[in-house]
Order: C-alpha cells, then structure tokens, then sequence
C-alpha cells in the first residue's frame, strides 16, 4: 500500500499530465449524454406510441442495449464497424456511450410522460389541438422537468463508463493511469489517483444535481 | 315548445368498456341556445356520454351529428373539437404556463391565429371571468374557483359553439362553487349552446332548458326542469330525486 506522502508527492507531480485526459472524459461523457438524450427522446416516443411496430422497435431496442455489456458495444462500433465508416475513436466511443445510455434515458423519459395526468393531454385534445402538438406544447415540457434529477444520475454513470474507452486506447482518464502504471510498476498509486479524480467529480456533480432537484421541488405544485 | 335550429343530434349512441356497456342506445337532441343538465347516480353513464360528444372516448355504434353533419371520428376531429368546448371536473390547466397563456395557447397552436389579437381576446375572456389581476399568474397559485373560470374562459378563446361541462363543481370547496356557477349561468344567457352534468340541483332548476336523467347507461326521461323535479313521470326519477333533494 503506498503512504499517503507518496500519493500525494505522485498526485501533485502527476498533475499536469490529467488535464487533457480529463477534458477528454468531460468530452465523451457530454458528447454521449447530449446524444444519448436525443435517442433517449426518439426512442420514449415510440414507446408511448399507439402503433404497435413503433412499440416493438423501442423494446427491441432496449433489449438489445440493456442485454450486452457496453464493453462490447464499443468494440462492435469501433472494430467491427471499421471497414464500413472510420468512425474514430472518440466518436466510435462516444456514439457507444450514447447508444448505451439513450436505452436508459428512453426509460426515463417514458417514465415521466407517462407520469404527467391524462387529463392534460384529454384537455390539449378538448381544444382543437392535434395529439402531436399537445405533445410537444403541453406533455414534454412538464415531464421533461421530471426528467432532471434521474437524468443527472444517468450522466453520473455515462461519466463512468466512458473509461471504458480506455480499451479502444483514447487517452481519457483510466487509460493515463493505465499508462503511468505501466511505466512505473506502481500501479496501486496511479489506480488510486485517478480512482479520486472520478469520486471528486462525481461528488461535484451529485452537489449539482441535489441543487437542481431542490430547485425544482419548489415551482412543483 | 318553439323548435330550435339543430346543434348536436345524438342517435342510438352505444359505448362499452371492455364487458360493461356504460352507454345503451342514446338518442339526445340539443338546439342551439339550448342548456341541457344531465343528471343521474355515478355510474350512470353521463361523464361518458358528454365525452363521447368531444370524442375522448370513441363510441362503439351509433351516430353523432355536429351541426346536422354526422361525425367521423378518423377525419374531423380536431375540427370537431375546436366547435365543441369541454370543462373538466379537474380543471386540466397547465401548470407550466400562465393564465394568460393558457388561454391563448390553443388559438395560437391550432388555429395559428395572430398573436396580439388572441392576446387581446385572451384578456377580454379573463376579464369577463373576474380574473384580470391573474393574467400572469401561475395556475398553482389560483383557488379551485378560479382554476375552473379559467379553464372556462380557455375553452371560450376557441369561440366554441358547444360548452360541455363535466361536473365542473365537483372538485370545488363548498364556498367556491358560487362563482363558477355564476359564470355558467352568464354563458348561458348568453346563448351558448351547453350540456352540464352537474349534481347542482339548484342550479339545474334555475338555467336548465331540459333536465336529462340518466340511469344505467339510459336518459329515461328528459323535461323541463319544472316537470322533472315536480312531477316527475318514471319511478326511478323519482326515487333518485327523492335522495339528492
């Protein structure tokens, strides 16, 4: 076990080299939750649609996500995928993310239209206006609200899992200290550091997302 | 009894959820300017009976007429429901928009209208329900009274031909039921063309045109208020009314 002297004598000497790492996983995990959302969105609408096709689409969908480690659907999209389009790695890994998490933020979505009382999409319709528009105007805003507080959960684990992609070689955070370790045989230091890297950003954010719940609560009637 | 022109014919209307038939063979004829209170226990079959009028549920046989034009509910509907205006029991305003753009919500969104005008409107509909001072309020902030008269006057900014009301009363504390009322009344004097399903009595009485009384999924009787409450012609009017008044 190294002494906290010595990790905190490597964390300070190692300093600099995190910062493009790091911005590198802020990249990823905001490149794939924007994304991810947007699928997300798509994917809860065809869940909540009358035709029964568009329903089975959506589940298929979700099935196949939620049924296969995301480890392996990033190296279907960056190996696999290769010969058809060169994707890059940050995209290859990025679009993996987003796939991955747009199947979970489908569930969240659907959750919270699902969540918002009939009555408004009957009194949208009472009015003259289409089932689409009512949609648009009346159930997405509010049950995008909702939405918030397990939407800043789910960029919590997308900010996680994209160290994943330290396995198709980008140099985001976990493959730094991957390397480090490699070059020093201290791994247990370096896995440790970027272990604190992880904790503090995620404590920062669940701050954040506790702020904005709060917030929230208070215009909810 | 003066005829009046023809609004809403509704002819051997039927609607069923799943076994139980909530609706046997309707027939309703309503003439412009007329009111119409709909009453009978819960479960009778009124609730359903106006919301098949706005086609929130989609009847299972029979016939709708709109205007003397029978409706087909696969075509015309948002342009049925734009003629036809409905209240809820629970008031359905958005909560995530003011009062002011409650109301000129659907204008702007279905109908495309201008902006200023329907604000214009929007404003002179609010006035006439008492709440000029709520234009910019949010709806969580409004009394149960005066959730229901602006969902009264959202459904006006259509210029609707048709109110229905769907026990607008119901959800309202003792104290508030007054106002909303009030406001019917002056709608109907007015004109407009309405059928309430109310347990309103007193109100019944006093602006009906014609009561309806609805008993397993039938009107088995409809007449002039008078009639209908002093002398009522079927047995199971009577008794009902003997229990509510």
């Amino acid at each position: 076990m190294p002494s906290i002297a010595h990790l905190t004598e490597e964390f300070l000497r190692t300093l600099p080299f995190f910062w493009k790492p790091l911005l590198l996983t802020f990249q990823l995990t905001i490149a794939s939750v924007i994304v991810g959302s947007i699928i997300g969105l798509f994917v809860a609408l065809l869940k909540v649609s009358k035709l029964p096709v568009a329903r089975f689409i959506a589940n298929a969908y979700i099935m196949i996500i939620r049924g296969t480690p995301l480890v392996v659907q990033i190296f279907v999209l960056y190996f696999g995928f290769y010969k058809v389009i060169d994707l890059g790695q940050f995209w290859s890994a990025a679009l993996a993310l987003a796939i991955h998490s747009g199947a979970y933020i489908a569930e969240i979505f659907r959750g919270s239209i699902q969540s918002i009382d009939k009555g408004q999409m009957e009194a949208g319709l009472s009015l003259g206006m289409s089932t689409r528009q009512t949609m648009r105007r009346i159930i997405l805003p509010q049950a995008m609200k909702r939405s918030i507080p397990p939407l800043g959960n789910q960029f919590i684990l997308s900010l996680k899992e994209s160290s994943l992609a330290a396995f198709i070689a980008m140099d985001e955070l976990f493959s730094l200290a991957r390397r480090l370790s490699a070059e020093t045989f201290d791994e247990m230091t370096y896995f440790l550091i970027v272990a604190l890297y992880y904790l503090v950003i995620v404590m920062a954010f669940t701050y954040v997302v506790h702020i904005m719940e709060k917030r929230l609560a208070k215009g909810e009637a | 009894m003066e005829k009046q022109r023809e609004m809403i014919r509704v002819q051997n209307l039927k609607k069923s959820f799943g076994k139980v038939e909530v609706l046997k063979d309707v027939t309703l004829q309503v003439g412009k300017g007329e009111v119409v209170v709909l009453i009978g226990a819960s479960g009778s079959g009124k609730s359903t009976l106006i919301r098949c009028i706005n086609f929130l549920e989609i009847k299972d046989g029979g016939e709708i007429y709109i205007e003397g034009k029978s409706i087909d509910p696969k075509k015309d509907l948002t342009k049925v429901r734009q003629k036809v205006g409905m209240v809820f029991q629970h008031f359905n305003l958005f909560p995530h928009k003011t009062v002011l753009e409650n109301i000129m919500e659907a204008p702007l969104i279905a109908k495309k209208a201008d902006k200023e005008e329907t604000k214009q409107e929007a404003l002179r509909l609010l006035q006439k329900v008492g709440l000029s001072e709520k234009a910019d309020a949010y709806p969580s902030s409004l009394s149960g009274g005066q959730k229901q008269r602006v969902a009264i006057a959202r459904s006006l900014a259509m210029k609707p031909e048709i109110m229905l009301f769907d026990e607008p009363t119901s959800a309202l504390d003792p104290e508030l039921v007054g106002e909303v009322l009030e406001t019917m009344k002056q709608l109907a004097q007015e004109g407009m063309t309405m059928i309430i399903v109310t347990h309103e009595m007193g109100f019944a009485k006093e602006v009906a045109d014609w009561v309806a009384f609805m008993n397993q999924g039938k009107i088995i009787e409809m007449a002039r208020p008078q009639e209908i409450f002093n002398n009522p012609k079927e047995e199971r009017t009577r008794e009902f009314l003997n229990r509510v008044l």
